[in-house]
C-alpha cells in the first residue's frame, strides 16, 4: 500500500515536471520565433510593431482609453504615451470611496509637418513617440511619465521621398501634475537638388514637400542671394527649376521656407550644388553624417562611439567628422547638428 | 585744440558710432549671481547659465575653478541641466570642474541652465568663482566657433553660520528616473568590434548619480546576480546575447529605475537550464530506486 502511495507520487511528480517542461518550452517558442527583421518597417511574425507599421493596433486595442502608441526599438508596443480614462469617483450609497489617483505630467505637441509623413518627437534628444500626420499635415503627438523640469524637446518628419526635414528644438518648462501644451510648430520643408553639378545656364530643379497648397521660398545662396516663391500642391509638394545664368562658377547653396496663413516655419536644410561646365546627377542615396554604425540614424550609439575616441590619439576616420585628425568638441558638435534620435 | 573744436569732433563721432556700430552677437556663460557675502560654515548654491544670444549653439565645453582653501566643494547637481549628453560630465578636481556635453538640435534662449555646485564656506576671506576656456559651438553642421563672453561670480565670507539655521539646499525627489531603453550595438571601431550596451535617462528633480548593470541567461534566477557599477558604454560579458540585461539607474535621492534588454538569442532551455537537468536526473533516480524495491519485493515473495 504505502509502496503505491509511493509510486503514485513518482508518477504524479514525473507527470507535473514534464508538464512544466513543455509549458516553459511553449513560452520560449514565442521568443525564439522571432526571426523577422525588426527595424525595417515592415510588420512580420513574432513583432508587435515594426517602425510605423502597427498592424491596426493602437492604444484603445491596447486597453487605453486614448494617447499615442508608439513602436519601442525591440519592435514591441510602447504604451507609455496611452492614456486611461480617469477612474469613477468614489462615494455612493455602499459608503466605497475613490481613491488618489496621482496627477499626470505629460506634454502635448501639435503642429504642422508633410501630408501622410512620419513625424518623431524627441525628449531630450531621445525618440519619445512617432505619428502620422493627416491629409492636411497637421499631427498631434503626446507624451505622458514627464517629471516636473526643464526638457529640451525636438521634432522632425519625413517626406515622402524618405527626405529628412531639419530638426526642430524647443525648450520646454514642464509643470509636475499638468498637461503642457505646445502648439503653433511648423516644421521646415524638405529640400533636395536633382543635380550635384549643373552646367552654368541650365536649370537645377529644386524640389520637397511641406503642407499643402503653402506659399514656399526658396532661396539661393550666391553672392547675390535670390529669393523666389512657389506654391506647394495639394499634396505639400513643390518644384521650381531655377536658371542659373545668373550664378557664379563655384559652390552655392539653397534652402527653403513655408508661410501658410501668416505663419512662417524656419529655413530646411541647406542643401549645396555645384555650378560648373557639366551636369552630374545628384546621388540619391546620401550618407546621413555622423552615422557610424550605419543604421540609418544618428544618436546615442553614435554618440558613444565617438565618445569613446575623444581626447584618444589616432580615432578612425569614422571618428573624426571634420578630418582633422582628433576627436573633439567639434565633431560632437557636428554630430549634433546631424541628430535623428 | 579748445574745448568746442573737441566738441565737433567728438558729437559727430558719438552719433556715427551709434547709427553704425556692428551689434556683436556673443554666448554669454554666467553664474546667476555676480556678488554674494556668505558666512563660514555656509552651503551657498551656485548655477551656471547659458544665454546664447539668437544663436543656436549645440556643444560647451569649459572648466569652473575655485579656491579651494576657501570653498569645499559638497555636491554637482545636473538634473535640470539643457545639456543632453555629457561628454565629460561636470566632475571636480584640484579645484577645477571639467565638463563638456551636446545638445543635439541646439538650444537658443536665455537662460539655459548648464549645472549647479554647492560648496561650503571654510574660512573667512574674498574670493572669485571663475569661468575658463569656455568653448560654445554653432549649431551649422560644422561646429563653428562662436563668440563667448563670460561673467564671474565674486563672494566674500566673514562671520560665523548660526548652528540653528537649516541646510536650504535639500530638495525632496520621490520620482524614480526617467524610463529608458538601453541598447546593444557593436562597431569595428571600438572595443575591437564587440558588442557593448548604451543607455542614458534623467531624473529632472535630484539628477542622475550612477548606473549598475547585471548579465544572466537565467530571468528567473538573476536575482542571486549582484549589480555592478557601469558607465555607458560597457562591454557586454555576454558576447553571445544570450543573456537578460538589467541596467538600474539610481539618482542622487537613492530612486532607481530598472530597465531590461531581453536576449536578442534566447537560450533553450534543455541546453543551459542545469537546474530542470538536476530535477530530471533525481526524479529518474527515485523511479530507479522504486521499481527496483518494488520488483525486489515481488521477487522475494
Amino acid at each position: 500500500m504505502n509502496t503505491k502511495r509511493i509510486l503514485l507520487v513518482c508518477i504524479g511528480f514525473i507527470l507535473v515536471f514534464f508538464s512544466a517542461l513543455k509549458a516553459s518550452a511553449d513560452s520560449v517558442n514565442i521568443t525564439a520565433s522571432v526571426n523577422s527583421v525588426c527595424g525595417n518597417g515592415i510588420l512580420e511574425n513574432g513583432e508587435q510593431c515594426d517602425g510605423t507599421a502597427f498592424g491596426g493596433a493602437s492604444c484603445v486595442s491596447q486597453g487605453f482609453s486614448g494617447g499615442t502608441l508608439s513602436c519601442a526599438a525591440s519592435c514591441t508596443f510602447n504604451t507609455s504615451q496611452c492614456t486611461s480614462a480617469p477612474p469613477p469617483s468614489g462615494g455612493g450609497g455602499g459608503g466605497g470611496g475613490g481613491g488618489y489617483v496621482a496627477p499626470v505630467t505629460s506634454a502635448i505637441f501639435n503642429g504642422r509637418a508633410y501630408p501622410k509623413s512620419t513625424v518623431t518627437l524627441l525628449k531630450d534628444a531621445q525618440i519619445a513617440a512617432t505619428t502620422i500626420a493627416g491629409a492636411d499635415a497637421n499631427f498631434q503627438i503626446s507624451v505622458s511619465g514627464l517629471s516636473g523640469g526643464n526638457y529640451i524637446f525636438s521634432v522632425y518628419s519625413e517626406d515622402s521621398k524618405g527626405n529628412r526635414s531639419s530638426l526642430l528644438t524647443f525648450p520646454v518648462s514642464v509643470t509636475s501634475g499638468a498637461t503642457t501644451k505646445v502648439s503653433g510648430i511648423f516644421i521646415a520643408p524638405t529640400i533636395t537638388v536633382d543635380k550635384s553639378e549643373v552646367k552654368r545656364g541650365d536649370d537645377i530643379a529644386i524640389f520637397g514637400q511641406s503642407v499643402p497648397n503653402s506659399e514656399i521660398t526658396i532661396s539661393v545662396n550666391s553672392d547675390e542671394e535670390f529669393f523666389n516663391k512657389i506654391k506647394a500642391d495639394a499634396g505639400g509638394v513643390y518644384l521650381y527649376n531655377f536658371d542659373t545664368s545668373p550664378l557664379e562658377i563655384a559652390q552655392h547653396f539653397t534652402k527653403s521656407k513655408t508661410a501658410l496663413n501668416g505663419e512662417i516655419s524656419s529655413f530646411s536644410k541647406t542643401i549645396s550644388f555645384a555650378v560648373g561646365t557639366k551636369n552630374v546627377a545628384k546621388v540619391t542615396q546620401e550618407f546621413l553624417k555622423g552615422d557610424l554604425n550605419n543604421d540609418g540614424r544618428v544618436n546615442l550609439v553614435d554618440f558613444s562611439i565617438v565618445a569613446y575616441w575623444y581626447k584618444r590619439p589616432s580615432p578612425p576616420a569614422s571618428a573624426d567628422l571634420n578630418g582633422d585628425g582628433k576627436t573633439d568638441l567639434v565633431d560632437f558638435s557636428i554630430m549634433a547638428f546631424y541628430w535623428t534620435g | 585744440m579748445t574745448k568746442s573744436q573737441k566738441s565737433k569732433i567728438a558729437i559727430p563721432l558719438i552719433i556715427f558710432m551709434l547709427f553704425f556700430a556692428i551689434p556683436v552677437f556673443a554666448a554669454e556663460i554666467y553664474f546667476d549671481t555676480k556678488t554674494q557675502e556668505i558666512k563660514v560654515n555656509q552651503l551657498f548654491e551656485v548655477v551656471i547659465f547659458i544665454n546664447t544670444d539668437e544663436e543656436s549653439i549645440n556643444a560647451v565645453e569649459g572648466k569652473i575653478v575655485f579656491p579651494e582653501k576657501l570653498l569645499k566643494l559638497k555636491e554637482i547637481r545636473d538634473g535640470n541641466s539643457i545639456i543632453n549628453f555629457w561628454i565629460e560630465r561636470p566632475r571636480a578636481k584640484n579645484g577645477e570642474i571639467l565638463f563638456s556635453g551636446i545638445i543635439p538640435g541646439g538650444y537658443m534662449d536665455k537662460k539655459g541652465l548648464i549645472f549647479s555646485i554647492i560648496f561650503q564656506a571654510i574660512q573667512e576671506g574674498r574670493g572669485s568663482i571663475e569661468i575658463r576656456d569656455i568653448k560654445a559651438l554653432l549649431n551649422d553642421g560644422k561646429g563653428t566657433k562662436a563668440d563667448t563672453t563670460i561673467s564671474n561670480s565674486q563672494f566674500a565670507i566673514s562671520g560665523q553660520e548660526p548652528a540653528s539655521r537649516p541646510a536650504v539646499f535639500e530638495k525632496k525627489d520621490i520620482d524614480m528616473p526617467e524610463t529608458f531603453e538601453p541598447t546593444v550595438a557593436s562597431d569595428p571601431a571600438i572595443f575591437d568590434g564587440k558588442y557593448f550596451l548604451v543607455f542614458a535617462t534623467q531624473d529632472k528633480a535630484s539628477g542622475i548619480d550612477f548606473y549598475e548593470a547585471k548579465e544572466s541567461r537565467q530571468g528567473l534566477f538573476s536575482i542571486f546576480k549582484s549589480w555592478m557599477p557601469v558607465e555607458s558604454p560597457f562591454v557586454l560579458n555576454d558576447q553571445e546575447l544570450r543573456s537578460f540585461i538589467f541596467v538600474k539607474a539610481i539618482d542622487k535621492a537613492g530612486n532607481e529605475r530598472i530597465a531590461v534588454v531581453e536576449p536578442r538569442y534566447p537560450i533553450k532551455w534543455y541546453y543551459e537550464a542545469w537546474w530542470i537537468w538536476i530535477i530530471i536526473i533525481l526524479a529518474i533516480i527515485f523511479t530507479l530506486i522504486f521499481i527496483k524495491r518494488n520488483l525486489w519485493n515481488k521477487i522475494i515473495h
